[in-house]
């Protein structure tokens, strides 16, 4: 087993963060072109804690190097399943996701939390990431740890793309809101 | 938004992400939880997902990998 982390601040408040989040992968972020579908499968609130439970199925299409397809077949489509929760009451998102496709071979796991940010928690966020890699290929220890460097490092290079994609998005979902209010207002006063 | 995996179901699908995100950012982190405004888009797109999941196979995949989360959901 491999384990991937990083960690980063966003110059964002955690509502605009948890806010944003549910398009990080709209065509704003244009860094992120693996991901090509975001699916919602059920979303509910908890009553007793305000908790808001999300599954989602994140499609995506990426070139998988040679070597691994032809040693275990498969298409460059995989699906991801991912599991969130939004806690308001302690501003917090959790959001854990496993692979659907390749689950014979990879088993990754990650788990990546938002939450504000000290020492200014009402204006940055704070975000935490860590994967974990596990080839599961039965004996061949050379090929499991091939394949977990190989997973790793597709890891790293897409959550480096994906934290730049989520500024632009960020920075547009800012524009847009204070476009909307400053229509809302010129809107009440005519 | 983002697409939908299914192209067909596109459309709903960006009806009920607009109006999902509105009741997130103007309700939800406001403290009022409770409002079911957009359910009924939502039970139109997730009519359209559904199908799709069955013919490609995922609705079981989803299944395992439901079953193999719960143990880690215990936060």
């Amino acid at each position: 087993m491999r384990v991937f982390s990083s960690t980063c601040t966003f110059d964002y408040s955690w509502e605009e963060v948890s806010a944003a989040n549910w398009r990080k992968y709209c065509p704003w972020n244009d860094k992120s072109t693996h991901v090509v579908a975001v699916d919602t499968l059920s979303r509910a609130v908890d009553i007793e804690t305000g908790i808001l439970r999300t599954e989602r199925l994140i499609t995506c299409n990426q070139s998988v190097p040679q070597w691994v397809l032809s040693l275990f077949g498969g298409s460059a489509t995989s699906h991801v399943y991912e599991v969130s929760y939004v806690d308001p009451s302690s501003k917090r998102v959790t959001m854990c996701s496993t692979n659907l496709t390749w689950s014979n071979v990879l088993n990754v796991r990650e788990t990546v939390v938002y939450q504000p940010s000290s020492p200014n928690p009402s204006s940055t966020t704070e975000f935490n990431q860590e994967a974990k890699i596990t080839a599961l290929c039965g004996g061949w220890q050379k090929i499991k740890n091939k394949v977990e460097e190989a997973s790793v490092e597709r890891f790293s290079q897409n959550a480096k793309k994906g934290r730049e994609g989520f500024e632009a998005v960020l920075e547009m979902s800012r524009r847009v809101f204070s476009e909307q209010r400053e229509l809302d207002k010129t809107k009440l006063q005519s | 938004m983002s697409a939908s995996i299914a192209p067909e179901c596109n459309s709903i699908k960006e009806k009920y992400d607009t109006c999902f995100l509105k009741w997130y950012s103007e309700k939800y982190l406001r403290g009022n939880t409770t409002s079911n405004e957009c359910d009924e888009l939502f039970s139109k797109y997730k009519k359209c997902l559904n199908i799709v999941l069955k013919e490609k196979g995922i609705e079981s995949m989803l299944e395992d990998a439901r079953k193999s989360m719960k143990d880690s959901e215990a936060e």
